[in-house]
């Protein structure tokens, strides 16, 4: 449904987007995730045809971005950010308007307004003011705007940006009742968000994309652990090079502020805590502790950031 | 132009469900109807004063003493409250983000401008439409204005208010702060209404200044250092100067061409600057 490559977007001599090369297929729920002013909007402005990309080229449903615009918008639903909402508008003649410059064919506006009207659970606030209307609502009214005219692409930018936590849970609902029939991309820097409701990661940083793999992959990196902690009764010195002299040991650290903790990093095999575990009882160090460190999906995004591997 | 006229319609229902149209039309209607009241009522204190003299009663005439200098006032209130329309027209769609409704939905920029074009031309029209109840307030007095040249009079500030609203546009076009667009747009429509002034002090040909110009060669290729002076192109140019004749009831198609570009040239401009915004990100 989507097809990025290559693509780059410079402002000033600061490249913003630096070569984002990816695609997403019908009906799946993809997640871009990254620190704020990673590239995520611009990136999604660039889908959308708000901006133009200095380089590379980017296919909506077959056409490009640059050359069809008009298929590619036709075909997209788009929330910003900010809600684009006209303030001293009422909701309904709001989405009328939305509407028919989305060319919804005439005679299909009412019922696609009522409908989105529905979806968005706007009906209490259908003929009221927009810019009246609470954040939560208003966010609403710019989701109602985007999925009107029934696109195949739905393209959310922070759709859960300044909402309490019951109206978190709300949008986060409706945008899991798109999967299947919209393909969505939706950007957060809120892990949790992800989590909940797509079913692909891109984690994106200083405009280039770290890591793109399904959820189950990223946690699934988190089992693989590599690091463990051991607690001991009688941490004397010397411990850590003898443990550094057991086969598949990397590293050992003391930790600071916890006495006798230590944090052991392995080659990751099953043989290696086996040995450590054995040495720890034959030397008489007091083991009264010994985990493996399994990442949480947190940990595992910091440290994609932060360019380690995870 | 079914995208067209819904952008232009969503724009006037804004202009009059917020205060926006009925200030600016009261205000608008404020000033010009004092105006022309008292120019009335110059008129009618020269007719009582005058009418039994035969020599001056035909001296005196309603279109000339009345209409016409409306006409000069109604330019000077659109110079200083256009600006006003036009400076909200595309920097505040780009300061509340609806710009990025607008271009993000399946239309093309074109149809964008012009929309918001059409639809603060409306108001233009709504402004003017109101004040055409001054002569006809006369038609039904004893007075008789000959209506036709009062029409064109109409149609030659509409044209001008065209003009301005398209420079306003333009200039709205380049900022997203709307207060540089209104300075903006009032400061360029008052330099082309005061064009005529600069006009007078640039007495140099343009033959001499394409001669500098081009270091002599302009002289030497013959082709004549007389002709029309920088002034009588800046005179071209005026505003104002392509009202007069509008005001005298003269329809000449010259001025209807001249504003008609500038209305052209301003949205063309306007247009690309929209998209080279894109670009720009």
């Amino acid at each position: 449904m989507i097809d990025v490559s290559g693509l780059r977007k410079v402002y000033g001599d600061r490249p913003a987007v630096d070569g984002i090369t990816f695609s997403v297929g019908r009906g799946e729920i993809v997640g871009f995730l990254g620190p704020n002013g990673a590239g995520k909007t611009t990136t999604m402005r660039i889908l959308t045809g708000f901006v133009a990309p200095t380089a590379g080229t980017a296919r909506v449903a077959g056409f490009d971005v640059q050359e069809n615009p008009i298929e590619v918008k036709r075909r997209i639903g788009y929330l910003p950010e900010h809600p684009p909402l006209y303030r001293e508008m009422i909701v309904r003649p709001f989405l009328r308007f939305a509407a028919t410059i989305r060319r919804v064919p005439r005679k299909d506006i009412a019922s696609r307004v009522d409908r989105a009207i529905e979806r968005c659970g706007l009906q209490q606030v259908a003929g009221r003011v927009i810019g009246n209307l609470s954040k939560g609502y208003q966010q609403r009214v710019g989701l109602a705007q985007a999925i009107l005219h029934e696109p195949d692409v739905l393209i959310l930018d922070e759709p859960t940006v300044g909402l309490d936590p019951s109206q978190i849970r709300e949008i986060r609902q409706l945008i899991k009742s798109f999967a299947g029939a919209h393909t969505v991309i939706l950007s957060t820097h809120i892990l949790a968000e992800v989590t909940m409701t797509c079913n692909r990661v891109l984690i994106i940083n200083e405009g280039r994309i770290a890591a793109d793999e399904t959820l189950e992959a990223l946690e699934a990196r988190g089992g693989r652990t590599r690091r463990i902690v051991l607690r001991l009764a009688r941490p004397g010195g010397g411990i850590e090079d003898q443990m550094r002299g057991i086969p598949g040991v990397l590293d050992v650290r003391r930790e600071d502020g916890q006495e006798g903790v230590f944090q052991v990093e392995t080659e990751g095999t099953p043989e290696v805590s086996e040995r450590i575990a054995e040495r720890a009882v034959g030397q008489g160090w007091g083991l009264l502790e010994m985990r493996a460190i399994t990442l949480s999906l947190e940990d595992i995004f910091i440290r994609i950031i932060q360019g380690e591997a995870a | 132009m079914r995208n067209i006229l819904a952008i232009a319609w969503r724009e006037i229902r804004t202009y009059f469900t917020s205060p926006l149209a009925y200030v600016i039309i009261g205000i608008f209607l404020a000033l010009s109807g004092y105006i022309f009241w008292a120019h009335l009522v110059r008129f009618s204190e020269l007719c009582l004063r005058f009418g039994s003299n035969p020599y001056f009663l035909n001296q005196l005439n309603v279109n000339d003493m009345v209409i016409r200098p409306l006409f000069g006032s109604l330019g000077i209130i659109f110079l200083f409250m256009i600006p006003a329309v036009s400076m909200r027209l595309l920097a505040e769609e780009r300061k509340t983000g609806t710009a990025e409704l607008l271009f993000t939905s399946p239309v093309t920029t074109a149809q964008v401008v012009l929309g918001k074009y059409l639809g603060a031309a409306f108001l233009l029209l709504a402004m003017i439409g109101v004040t055409l109840s001054y002569p006809v307030l006369i038609m039904t007095s004893n007075a008789s204005p000959d209506m036709k040249p009062t029409l064109v009079g109409y149609l030659g500030v509409f044209l001008m208010g065209l003009s301005f609203l398209g420079v306003g546009l333009l200039i709205s076009s380049m900022t997203e702060n709307q207060i540089i667009a209104g300075v903006g747009a009032f400061g360029v429509s008052l330099g082309l209404w005061i064009l005529p002034w600069i006009a007078e002090s640039a007495t140099v040909t343009l033959a001499s200044l394409m001669n500098s110009v081009t270091f002599g060669l302009w002289e030497k290729l013959h082709l004549g250092l007389g002709g029309p002076t920088l002034g009588d192109l800046l005179n071209k140019m005026s505003f104002v100067d392509h009202l007069k004749d509008f005001q005298k009831g003269l329809l000449d198609t010259e001025h209807v061409v001249f504003y008609l570009s500038v209305v052209f040239l301003s949205l063309f401009l306007t247009q690309r600057v929209v998209d080279s915004q894109r670009w720009r990100g």
